[in-house]
């Protein structure tokens, strides 16, 4: 098809606000899938999921759509991961895209992650269609949605198209306004081919199967292409488009949007955001490639220990398809080998986390996040430090630079002072408080990540019993006057409670864990010392105090075989037991204070 | 040429009128004729093993032995007369305090029963309530009276401590009544929550809380009383009062000799329902189940439910372990007599290891627990065991063994 009739974009919308129905509602009117199949295909998608394990991300799919003036388009719909978490996966799938189309819940109004998600689709010039939703609920408030979509989003509300997918009202307004709205893509001006890695996912049989967006140039079965930024050069086996089924094409041209594969077998040498060029001419790259860079890390271990093996394949498995994932093994004397994991954000971590424990069976249990922190040493050299346990020595720290977000917290108005009590307990900064409607307000601040790790998220859904909304994208680099907290028993630090926190806070989440340890730690044949230390510096002791007997004075009758097995277990379970400065301790002790910190 | 018969016997009595809070031993209350019944088994397992049995020390134990009728144990006791198994050094009858009759204690002792032990656990009216005791504060001084009338001059009683509720000044004038009793033997025991009981349940369901620091100041308590008041502790829970004259590290003459003999490695014959015995190197437990035990006896056979075959080293590291739970710890010449092994050569580094913890003394013909290392007993014990396994449960008896074991 001629670029003039090819029209790229994606759907932006909270989640619950309609997305999916959408989608489908456009592929039925597009007549890509058939009435009677569409349960099917939306079933085959999922069993596709299951048997092969993979996620398709950003799945693209063509649809042909004749329009009022009576010619006919290809609609390419590129589907976006919906979270700012994956924020550069989902600016390269716009970027693939000339419009958006942004759905606001008619009853609900604007949600903080449809804010983060607009602002990304805005910084790719995306040309972008609200979509109002879900008009037909007899709760819809039309005129605020409106109002909403002028004030926060910044956007004429007569542009808005009125729709209810479920109803399937304004489809057609839809697509007309997608053909009429968006611009066609146009070639780069470029000597030769141009095509833009948006997505890639593992198939068993084909290999990786590299999603991508021509600029210019085609894509043909047969050529080679080089992709710079893994340093290949391949052969094209196949080119296609989805619909949703993948089929295949004799080619891709100029605007259009599809898939290709070409025998690769490891899901890490195709990079998203890099251009396919032509291997003997090549042309220039596409601008805002990226190297992807976890922003958040964990140590993963198995509460079996015997598991190590199996958790390591697991998440190798798991990175087939999810090649922002990383994944190194570490040790820890407290638990024993894992992995120290990074992750694009807390979803995905949580993600990964969920997906090990239901999809493979692992019984995990996760060390306390930690960001990634910058370190400006005292002879000027910059390092990364990702783990506290490596935090160079503090005499020669000259800064540590914590990295930082923008959040977005929408709430109901009554909230608000509890919201900014959290807000700066957590040491943010509110930069903007803006009234959405009559009801709710969003403030917009600066807080630094790794205090929105652990409860942030949850404390705001509590505080607005389930009402707020929350979603952030990362906003640079701070100094800020972080320290290593360390947790010593008898002594001797628990590398897997080390962690780096604002000294601010450390004493009381020094007190807090200490606290929690002396519940934990059985009592011993001596006194214990549990102590929080910054530096050598002790901020907190607790005592778990000696163990007088050990001895019960049973009656045994004639029967000692079950003591002396009752003896031998515990032998046993002694062996299993980490010894830290010369204490027993049981590795679920371990594990119940990390699950509870 | 047949081996040396044995010379230690215990026997089971398994009904009870009522179960305890804290009891994990086999008892049921006694319905219909079972007891009967179990009294013809019983008789029966008494000629099984009669050939190989001349003992030296018997025990019964319960249950409740003294829930048996006048009758029954005249059955009993003739049957054990004719089979040559009356007339031990010391003869031993566990009754509870609400089931002695002048009677019955006549009748016991003029069999030659010279050993009664008796299960008080608490001279407290409400704790005896909060362990389902059957008994009166007043029945056990009715009782003491009865047994030393019949002529028993040889009585222990068990106490009980750590008992939910127990305060620590209940504890001290319950261990007071019982010196003013004047035993010759006391026995303490500490609450232990096992599965199944219902005291455990109580403890699952938070009903109380278990305070080992209070525990532990009874313990104390208890030893520095009795010691005190003329006791000598011989082993973790055992008190003997002691005689003028006997030698301060030797065991003491009124301990229970049928006990120091589980401590001490002796074989041992266990006849009723859930009665462990130790046999030439086999272990082996009747079922516990009375019914099963009288369908098993009836048929003509043993009513094993289970056996283990121990290696020699194994069985060393057992008697090492448990030998220690005896404040004379074990004289190495008798160790090596009773096992074959030297402990000094072969546990060295694990009397290096307690004696460095202090908790662990050799002596030129011993070795012992210090007073604090008997309060790690446990610990001390682990380390004594030897790991080799013993060969398999339910293993049957090496070949050449004359143990009868018929029923699995």
């Amino acid at each position: 098809m001629d670029a003039a009739h090819i029209r790229n974009f994606s759907i932006i919308a909270h989640i619950d606000h309609g997305k999916t129905t959408l989608s489908d509602r456009l592929l039925h009117r597009t007549g890509t899938v058939a009435t009677r199949d569409m349960e099917e295909q939306l079933l085959d998608a999922m069993d596709l999921e299951k048997e092969r394990g993979i996620t398709i991300k950003a799945h693209p799919v063509t649809m042909i759509y004749r329009a009022r003036n009576g010619e006919d388009y290809e609609l390419n719909l590129i589907d976006t991961p919906g979270h700012v978490d994956f924020a550069y996966e989902v600016s390269r799938s716009l970027s693939a895209c000339e419009g958006a189309l942004l759905i606001i819940d008619a009853a609900q109004g604007v949600e903080a992650q449809t804010v983060a998600n607009v602002h990304l689709a805005m910084k790719q010039n995306l040309h972008i269609i609200p979509v109002i939703n879900k008009i037909d609920l007899p709760h819809a408030n039309i005129p605020q949605a409106k109002q909403q979509l002028e004030d926060i989003i910044a956007i004429p509300a007569e542009e808005a198209v009125l729709a209810s997918a479920k109803e399937g009202i304004g489809i057609e307004d839809i697509l007309e306004a997608i053909v009429q709205r968006v611009p066609a893509p146009k070639p780069t001006g470029e000597k030769s081919l141009q095509a833009l890695i948006f997505d890639s996912y593992f198939d068993t049989y084909k290999g990786v199967v590299i999603l991508v967006r021509v600029f210019n140039g085609e894509l043909r079965p047969g050529m080679m292409v080089k992709l710079p930024h893994s340093g290949k050069t391949v052969e094209i086996k196949e080119v296609g488009s989805f619909k949703p089924k993948p089929y295949t094409r004799e080619k891709l041209e100029v605007g259009e949007t599809g898939y290709i594969t070409a025998n690769i077998k490891s899901p890490r040498e195709v990079k998203v955001g890099d251009t396919i060029l032509d291997s003997r001419n090549p042309a220039a790259e596409l601008p805002g490639f990226q190297e992807i860079h976890p922003m958040v890390f964990s140590g993963i271990y198995p509460i079996n220990t015997a598991d190590y093996e199996a958790l390591k394949q697991s998440m190798a498995k798991l990175q087939l398809n999810d090649s922002a994932l990383t994944f190194q093994t570490e040790s820890s004397a407290a638990l024993g080998f894992g992995l120290r994991c990074g992750f694009l954000g807390l979803l995905h971590m949580e993600i990964v986390q969920e997906r090990l424990r239901r999809e493979f069976d692992m019984d995990i249990i996760a060390t306390y996040p930690s960001v990634v922190y910058r370190v400006r040493m005292t002879d000027g050299v910059e390092k990364e430090v990702d783990n506290p346990a490596f935090l160079p020595d503090v005499t020669y720290i000259d800064t540590i630079f914590e990295p930082v977000v923008k959040a977005f917290v929408i709430c109901p108005s009554e909230n608000i002072g509890d919201l900014m009590g959290l807000i700066s307990e957590k040491r943010g900064v509110i930069n903007q408080t803006e009234t959405i409607d009559s009801r709710r307000v969003m403030l917009t601040c600066r807080i630094p990540m790794n205090e929105i790790l652990i409860d942030f998220h949850d404390r705001i859904k509590s505080i607005t019993r389930g009402y707020g909304s929350m979603d952030y994208e990362p906003d640079g680099y701070e100094g800020s006057e972080m320290v290593k907290l360390d947790m010593l028993v008898n002594g001797e630090v628990m590398d897997a409670f080390s962690s780096l926190v604002h000294r601010s806070k450390a004493e009381n989440r020094g007190r807090t864990l200490a606290a929690k340890l002396k519940d934990v730690i059985p009592k011993q044949q001596f006194q214990v010392a549990i102590q929080a230390a910054i530096g050598g510096k002790i901020i907190a002791r607790e005592t778990v105090s000696a163990m007088r007997k050990d001895v019960t004075a049973k009656c045994y009758g004639g029967d000692i075989s079950r003591k002396r097995k009752l003896l031998e277990k515990q032998k046993e379970g002694k062996k299993r037991m980490k010894s830290m400065g010369s204490v027993d301790i049981p590795q679920e002790a371990f594990i119940e204070v990390l699950k509870t910190s | 040429m047949p081996p040396e018969p044995v010379r230690s016997l215990y026997i089971h009595v398994p009904f009870c009128a009522h179960k305890c809070e804290y009891c994990a031993f086999y008892s049921a209350p006694p319905g219909g004729d079972q007891v009967q019944r179990y009294v013809a088994a019983l008789v029966r397992e008494l000629e099984w093993i009669s050939d190989d049995c001349r003992p030296d020390t018997v025990f019964f134990g319960g249950g409740t032995p003294s829930l048996l009728t006048l009758a029954q144990w005249e059955t009993v006791l003739g049957a054990m007369h004719r089979l040559g198994l009356a007339g031990p050094a010391e003869w031993t009858v566990e009754c509870n305090p609400a089931t002695v009759s002048a009677d019955k204690a006549r009748l016991l002792r003029d069999a030659g029963v010279n050993r009664i032990s008796m299960g008080v656990q608490s001279f407290d009216g409400a704790l005896l309530e909060r362990l389902g005791r059957i008994h009166t504060r007043d029945q056990v001084f009715r009782s003491f009276d009865i047994l030393r009338q019949a002529g028993f001059s040889n009585v222990n009683i068990d106490l009980m401590f750590a008992i939910p509720g127990q305060t620590l000044d209940v504890w001290r004038s319950t261990i007071a009544e019982a010196l003013r009793l004047g035993t010759e033997h006391l026995s303490c025991y500490e609450v232990i929550y096992e599965d199944d009981t219902p005291l455990y349940e109580q403890l699952k369901a938070g009903q109380f809380d278990v305070d080992e620091d209070l525990t532990c100041t009874m313990y104390d308590e208890l030893v520095d009383r009795l010691a005190d008041a003329g006791f000598r502790q011989y082993e973790i829970a055992n008190f003997a009062r002691s005689v003028p004259g006997e030698s301060p590290d030797a065991i003491p003459s009124r301990a229970c000799r049928h006990n120091v003999g589980y401590w001490r490695g002796r074989d041992s014959y266990g006849l009723g329902p859930s009665a462990s015995e130790y046999v030439r190197g086999l272990r082996a437990r009747n079922w516990a189940n009375t019914t099963l035990y009288c369908e098993q006896l009836e048929r003509g056979r043993r009513a094993k439910e289970f056996a283990e075959a121990l290696s020699p080293l194994a069985r060393a590291g057992e008697l090492a372990a448990f030998g220690l739970r005896m404040n004379a710890g074990w004289p190495f010449a008798e160790f090596r007599e009773r096992t074959g092994f030297d402990l000094k050569t072969g546990w060295a580094e694990e009397i290096r290891n307690l004696c460095a913890r202090g908790w662990g003394e050799v002596t030129d013909t011993a070795f012992r627990l210090t007073r604090s290392g008997l309060r790690f007993a446990d610990t001390a014990a682990a380390l004594m065991l030897r790991p080799e396994a013993p060969a398999s449960e339910n293993a049957r008896p090496s070949a050449g063994s004359r143990i009868p074991l018929k029923a699995a």
